[in-house]
């Protein structure tokens, strides 16, 4: 009975997890990240997004259970190709009771959630034991710099982070490269750091900083003004590919 | 791509082998029909002596590099008829096309094996026989005179060879001038030989067929015996995939690169192995390699073929070829036998000159004769809705329809023409013993008809079940006055029906048992219809050019489309319906019994370009297409477009001289596209992430 606001269904996510997967995106985001470039993700209310083809309301509540009986009819197929769902967002973990009580019902699917660990430790941990897979956003490990890039302290997340790497549960760390921000040597060893020992760590994906970030935010009657160079070319490390850990490049 | 490659693939593309070409008219040879009508030759006398006179106006030629020779000085090949005369033969008989034989798939194998003497051979046994008619005696020594002009242009070639010291190249063409092939750069340059003749006699979309299959034991003995190794037989193999595309500028199509090339690579065998070989495997890779629009893939899969070979396809699509095209044994094999092929053809089945399912050797089969507009038949019987108590009495006023049209096209076929055709006649099975030209038939001489507008047509019965029988939201006045009217004055409406109403393609099971009951009854009535050569009607869903003809003129539709609004190429959802994602459309468009729409027509899907940045997400496109397999799709073919490239393309033609894209049932140049086309490519519908 619990509902929640989402406000995107991909039904061919390729970027989110193995196999094909259908990624739902929900609304509402506790940070401000300077580079998000889901800007419509960010506020947990139904927006208006104008866009070429007309205004659209962006931003609809759903019933988990509705959802997932929808998300269910595929099984099939996500059973033919390794794929399943992904919740994504926004912050699927600030809607936790939602989230829950759709995993519950999804358990026939292989399920990941994509989170920026920012929650408090019990959400955190009550939600990664239902998921099969935690892609997990590593982005500052400075607290200072954290908050002013992110808007929040990042005590949470290393605490839950810590977490996911004595838990077992399978995990994807994934750094966006924001040049000069977070791409720099000192930031990457501090990750590295973190995750050593980690034994169900999968992989370290750098994902390239989007130049298309800016696009919506004119569409939500916002501007972009990113704190950095968006031109720069970030410094891909290869820092973890040296220490056994297996990391890809995504663009 | 080796360098010998690479510099004649630029060669070709820069068109520097073009300075070679004349016109009929330059060459003297642009009146050969006023001689033809005085000496007044039969039309098969016409046929050998036209080839005669262009092979013996073609001056050889030997481009930088070559190995696989043969290219067109005669830039465009003489009529056989006067005006006149054709609008004599127009007046009493109906003519597909240009009135020539083409959209088929020839017999290589039978001549690359026994060689043109065998061929001779066997002509002259059979022109012995005491028991020939004058017409069999007159075709038989027409096939025999075919057979001659090929030799002298080979013999031409040769002696030329000799002189600029081409020692490889004029022993290959001595060899293949009397004897079949024994090896695979043999048996290249004698299928190079076929196929250029067959265009040199005005025949057109001349197919490949199943290239993997008649040309694996000349690979595959020249790989055992070490003669070549994979590498060196992949360089062959590139030079003739390059070589398909010298003169086809020159080859008649709607529109440039519409030329038929098809290659059909895989496939199950009748005993249920799977075909695809080292070289079906080299020819995806060759085609990657050149990455140009010919010769067009096509690969049978079904249901257990490994994930690699979807992959190995997907690496095509990423550069954006616009193929492989798939098709699925799985529903195409038993579908052509319920329509009456032996189990033998069935499995031998290839793709013509877009999607069409067609047998080699034995089939002369009019694949694309001619469209049924199915959303035109719903629009057609709105005016009657008053009269129809319930939904399915409209259903059997649409089929009604349908049958009204088809009564139509079936009148418009009778007394079938087309000029004979010797070369053609020699690559196809059973003519010789026939004593008859191909294009009097053949074992199999069905009628293939497409059904445009499908999703059209579907999503405007289910908006008319759903608001007009239902819920009764739209009264009968309101419907038709809005559509009269082009929804002037009827926005509200116009909302409801264009945005409201389920759409085909959103995997909803209410328009989808529509889809399903009406292909249902556009193949029941085509059941109905017997042709005039005794073959049967095919539907299909394919559109060809049709999607674009039909569109105009067709007024605004109940699915909320307006007045000649395009309509969807090919099996497709509807342009401006609000998609869901692949998986819906996919989910919607194998609910249909498939089976029976065995002419053909591919579910397109289009996917931006920057899906394929991450290399990981070739594997996720396999298998998505292994999922349509899966569910029991007939055929799909996926597209990777950039649409702020094609924009600008439109814009600046000249920094996109190479932009592959697909139009109907064939990759061309975006830049050498008429303006309508070039629009409905950019309008479709693109998963971009």
């Amino acid at each position: 009975m619990n509902r929640g606001i989402i406000f995107s269904i991909e039904e061919f996510g390729v970027n989110d997890g193995p196999g094909i997967r259908t990624v739902i995106f929900l609304k509402g985001c506790p940070l401000r990240c300077a580079w998000c470039h889901n800007p419509e993700g960010i506020s947990f209310k139904p927006q208006y997004m104008e866009k070429k083809t007309g205004r659209m309301l962006c931003g609809y509540t759903v019933d988990a259970a509705d959802i997932a009986e929808k998300i269910l009819r595929n099984r099939d197929i996500f059973e033919m190709c390794g794929g399943g769902i992904t919740l994504s967002g926004g912050e699927p973990l600030a809607q936790h009771r939602f989230v829950e009580e759709f995993l519950q019902q999804t358990a026939s699917l292989h399920r990941a959630i994509e989170t920026s660990g920012y929650a408090p430790p019990k959400t955190f941990r009550t939600i990664v034991d239902l998921v099969d897979l935690v892609l997990m956003d590593v982005k500052l490990m400075d607290s200072a710099k954290h908050k002013q890039y992110t808007g929040v302290d990042n005590h949470r997340i290393l605490k839950n982070l810590d977490y996911l790497c004595t838990s077992g549960k399978n995990f994807v760390v994934r750094i966006p490269l924001i040049p000069g921000v977070n791409d720099d040597a000192s930031n990457m060893q501090a990750v590295l750091s973190a995750l050593k020992g980690a034994k169900s760590l999968q992989r370290v994906e750098l994902m390239r900083y989007n130049k298309l970030a800016g696009a919506k935010y004119p569409m939500i009657g916002r501007e972009y003004h990113p704190p950095f160079d968006p031109a720069q070319t970030p410094y891909v490390t290869d820092i973890f590919e040296k220490h056994q850990i297996p990391s890809i490049v995504l663009q | 791509m080796n360098q010998r490659i690479k510099e004649l693939r630029a060669f070709i593309m820069d068109k520097k082998h073009h300075m070679h070409r004349h016109s009929s008219e330059h060459l003297g040879i642009h009146q050969l029909n006023e001689i033809y009508r005085r000496e007044n030759l039969s039309p098969i006398e016409r046929a050998v002596r036209n080839l005669a006179t262009v092979f013996d106006r073609e001056q050889p030629v030997i481009l930088p590099g070559e190995r696989i020779v043969l290219t067109r000085t005669v830039a465009d090949i003489p009529d056989l008829f006067t005006e006149q005369e054709w609008a004599e033969i127009k007046s009493k008989y109906y003519l597909h096309e240009r009135g020539y034989v083409c959209n088929i798939s020839p017999d290589y194998a039978t001549t690359l094996e026994k060689g043109l003497e065998a061929r001779k051979a066997e002509i002259t046994a059979r022109i012995a026989d005491p028991a020939n008619d004058a017409e069999a005696v007159a075709f038989l020594q027409a096939l025999l005179q075919s057979v001659e002009a090929i030799q002298s242009l080979v013999e031409k070639y040769e002696q030329y060879a000799l002189s600029k010291g081409e020692e490889e190249i004029a022993a290959t063409l001595h060899a293949v001038k009397t004897d079949g092939a024994t090896t695979f750069h043999e048996a290249l340059q004698l299928l190079r030989i076929l196929h250029f003749t067959l265009w040199a006699s005005g025949n057109y979309h001349n197919t490949l067929g199943r290239f993997d299959q008649y040309m694996y034991p000349y690979y595959r003995k020249d790989i055992e015996s070490g003669r070549l190794t994979e590498e060196t037989a992949s360089e062959l193999l590139e030079e003739f995939f390059l070589v398909c595309n010298k003169d086809s500028d020159l080859y008649p199509g709607m529109q440039q690169g519409d030329n038929g090339q098809s290659m059909v690579l895989g496939g199950r065998s009748i005993t249920g192995a799977y075909l695809f070989n080292d070289l079906s495997e080299l020819c995806l890779k060759a085609s990657y390699e050149l990455n140009l629009i010919d010769p067009k893939i096509n690969i049978r899969v079904d249901k257990d073929t490994p994930l690699e070979v979807f992959e190995l396809g997907s690496e095509l699509t990423k550069i954006g070829l616009g193929f492989p095209q798939y098709s699925n044994d799985d529903v195409v094999i038993p579908g052509l036998i319920a329509k009456g092929y032996s189990r033998e053809d069935a499995h031998d089945y290839v793709v013509a000159a877009c999607w069409e399912f067609i047998i080699p050797k034995v089939a002369m089969d009019i694949p694309n004769i001619d469209a049924v507009s199915l959303a035109e038949c719903v629009r057609n019987r709105t005016k009657d809705l008053k009269h129809c108590a319930t939904f399915d009495d409209f259903m059997r006023l649409t089929e009604d329809e349908i049958r009204t049209q088809m009564d139509a096209i079936h009148r418009k076929h009778r007394n079938l023409w087309m000029a004979p055709a010797p070369v053609m006649s020699l690559l196809m099975d059973g003519t010789v013993e026939r004593g008859r030209d191909i294009s009097a038939g053949a074992k199999y001489n069905n009628y293939g008809i497409h059904g445009t507008g499908i999703a059209t047509a579907v999503d405007s019965l289910a908006a008319i079940k759903k608001y007009f029988f239902e819920e009764q939201e739209i009264t009968y006045e309101a419907l038709t006055d809005a559509l009269a009217n082009n929804f002037a004055g009827y926005a509200e409406i116009k909302e409801k029906l264009r945005n409201e109403a389920p759409k085909m393609g959103q995997d909803n099971d209410y328009v989808d048992a529509i889809a399903v009951d009406l292909l249902n009854r556009f193949d029941a009535v085509l059941q109905e219809y017997v042709n005039e050569r005794g073959g049967i009607y095919r539907a299909g869903t394919g559109t060809a050019m049709y999607y674009v003809w039909h569109a105009k003129g067709l007024g605004a539709t109940p699915d909320g489309r307006i007045a000649d609004e395009v309509i969807p190429a090919n099996y497709s959802p509807s342009l401006f319906i609000r998609q869901k994602g692949p998986l819906s459309v996919i989910k919607s468009f194998t609910k249909p019994n498939l089976r029976r729409v065995i002419n053909g027509g591919p579910l397109t899907l289009e996917f931006d370009r920057s899906m394929f940045k991450n290399s990981e997400n070739i594997g996720k496109l396999a298998h998505l297409v292994q999922i349509y397999i899966a569910l029991g799709g007939h055929q799909l073919q996926l597209n990777t477009v950039s649409r702020e490239k094609l924009l600008d393309a439109k814009v600046h033609p000249e920094n996109h001289r190479n932009l592959i894209v697909r139009v109907w049932g064939w990759s061309g140049y975006f830049v050498e596209l008429d303006e309508c086309y070039q629009d409905h490519v950019i309008n479709r519908i693109e998963f971009g992430l």
